[in-house]
Order: structure tokens, then sequence, then C-alpha cells
């Protein structure tokens, strides 16, 4: 993570160069709970942190699809010929 | 992967009562592969389609994916993960379908911005909106064609992570790559999806136009 906010030093040094695993729930958990305890105290890293949120949600939500009802119906026939051959 | 079908063997129970899979008849094993693997139908088209980035590949990827994942179902042990496993065999089906025949720039290729933030770049350029109203300010359009534009393995890796919630591990399994290759192509497809989105962004106004620091 580049910038550190400008209103603290280390701490946010700290937090932030974890941040990702923190957002992907693959902190350990001493590691965990310190990033924790900065997030609740700071609130620039807070704001940083929801915005990489909001940015997954954003992808989740937008790169999503149902599959074509041609296509499902095309993989059950296929699978009941399978059913019929054996 | 085998296409030999499992033997049927004695009323298909263990003494506990559990059901061998082996033992299964044709058309239980046929019923239990539907119950199970046909929910996540929506989940690995939508994969398939952000992998291919065309419907009609995304279709026979699927379609070829099932017929994959049908006859090495014996080969998936009941109680592991099937999502992981069917996202194991879209993977492998993927690669020898399409990735080889591709010519997409290549992750050691990319330009590197291990230090690009696209928040810092908002908060930077002063423009009209705040860090949360670009984000919401995106299309679902824009959002697909940056994933899609990133690098195979990167776009790869994000989808697993990002819209499946796949944990490291799993994305590794799946991929069949070290731990530290899913988070070293996680953080800078994340950077690159994040810098092609500025950029949209930009060309619409929410930010302004001219610095770069």
């Amino acid at each position: 993570m580049s910038a550190a906010n400008s209103e603290c030093g280390n701490q946010c040094q700290e937090a932030l160069a974890r941040l990702e695993r923190y957002l992907d729930g693959e902190l350990p958990n001493t590691s965990l709970e310190e990033v924790k305890e900065h997030l609740t105290a700071c609130y620039p890293c807070t704001d940083r942190a929801s915005f990489e949120e909001q940015l997954r949600a954003i992808v989740r939500r937008d790169c999503v699809e149902s599959a074509p009802p041609t296509l499902v119906s095309r993989i059950r026939e296929h699978l009941s010929g399978l059913q019929t051959e054996g | 992967m085998s296409d030999v079908p499992a033997p049927e063997i004695g009323d298909g129970r263990q003494a506990d009562g559990t059901i061998l899979r082996q033992d299964l008849s044709e058309a239980e094993r046929q019923q239990q592969f539907e119950d199970q693997v046909l929910p996540h139908l929506d989940r690995l088209y939508s994969a398939a389609l952000r992998y291919t980035r065309n419907a009609a590949d995304a279709e026979d990827l699927v379609q070829e994916t099932v017929a994959k994942a049908f006859r090495s179902f014996h080969q998936y042990r009941p109680g592991t993960n099937l999502k992981a496993w069917l996202y194991r065999v879209l993977h492998t089906t993927y690669i020898s379908m399409y990735r080889k025949a591709q010519r997409r720039p290549q992750e050691d290729l990319q330009e590197t911005l291990d230090d690009y933030s696209f928040y810092d770049e908002i908060a930077r350029s002063g423009g009209p909106s705040a860090e949360r109203e670009v984000l919401e300010a995106l299309t679902a359009d824009e959002v697909k064609q940056a994933l899609a534009d990133l690098p195979d393995t990167f776009r790869e890796a994000v989808y697993l992570a990002d819209v499946e919630g796949f944990p490291y591990k799993e994305i590794a399994e799946i991929m069949d790559t070290p731990v530290g290759t899913v988070m070293s192509r996680l953080h800078r497809g994340r950077k690159q999806l994040q810098k092609a989105l500025s950029g949209y962004a930009r060309a619409r106004g929410l930010i302004d136009e001219e610095v770069d620091a």
C-alpha cells in the first residue's frame, strides 16, 4: 500500500500493509486483532478499508450472471442421454 | 479421469449404513450428481463468462466442465468442498480448451502497479465526487470490462477471491499454484483493476483529468 495517511505514522503503515489480507480474512489471530484495534482507533485507515471493501462488493455484484435456460436444458438432456446409453 | 462406470456392489451400504458412492447404481449416481451439481450451474456459467469473455465460449466451457465432472464424479470425496472441486474441474477444462490457444498479455509483462491506489487517486484529484460516490457511479459494464482486461491468471484469481470468496488455500488448489503466487496475482490483479476503473471514472469526469502523481 502506498500512501500512509498523513495524520499518523508507523501504525498506519503496518495496518495498511496487512489490509488486503485482513479484508480477505487471511490474517492469523494476533495480527488480526492488531489490525482491528488500529481500525477502531484510526478514521483515515477505516475509511480506506471500507473503500476497498465496497470495491470488492461492487465486483461481486456486477460480475455474477445466470446460466441461460437453453444451456441448463441442454446439460440436463445430455445427462439423461448418458443414462439411457448406460 | 476415467469414463468407466463404478461397479455395483451388494446393496451399496457400509456396516454403518452410509451409502458408498461406488456402490450406487448408475441411475442413483446420476441423480446424486444432478442434485448436487446442477444448483452450481449459474455460478459456473458466471465464472466461465468471466474467464472466456464471451457467451458462446462460456456455454461450451460449462457444458464440457459438467461432462468432465460427471465422468470423474467418483473422484470427488463426499463431505469435501464440492464447489471448490467443480471450480477445479472448470479450471483444468478452461486451460485445455482455451488458454493455450490464447495470445493474451502475460502476467510477467504487466506494468507494476504495486504502489497504485484508486482511493488515493480520487482523494488527490480533488474532483467533484467523494471516493464512495465514484465507486457507486461506475456501471456494471465498466466493472466487467475492467475485469475482462486483466491477464488470464489475474482475472481468475480476482474472480475466485472477490466474487466467490474462496480462501487463498482453495484458490491455490483450484489454480494448481502455490499460495504465494495466488497472493501476488490477487494483489497485482486488484491494483490493475483499480487502475482501469479509475480510467473509466476519469473519462466520465468523475475525477479530474490532469493530476497523475
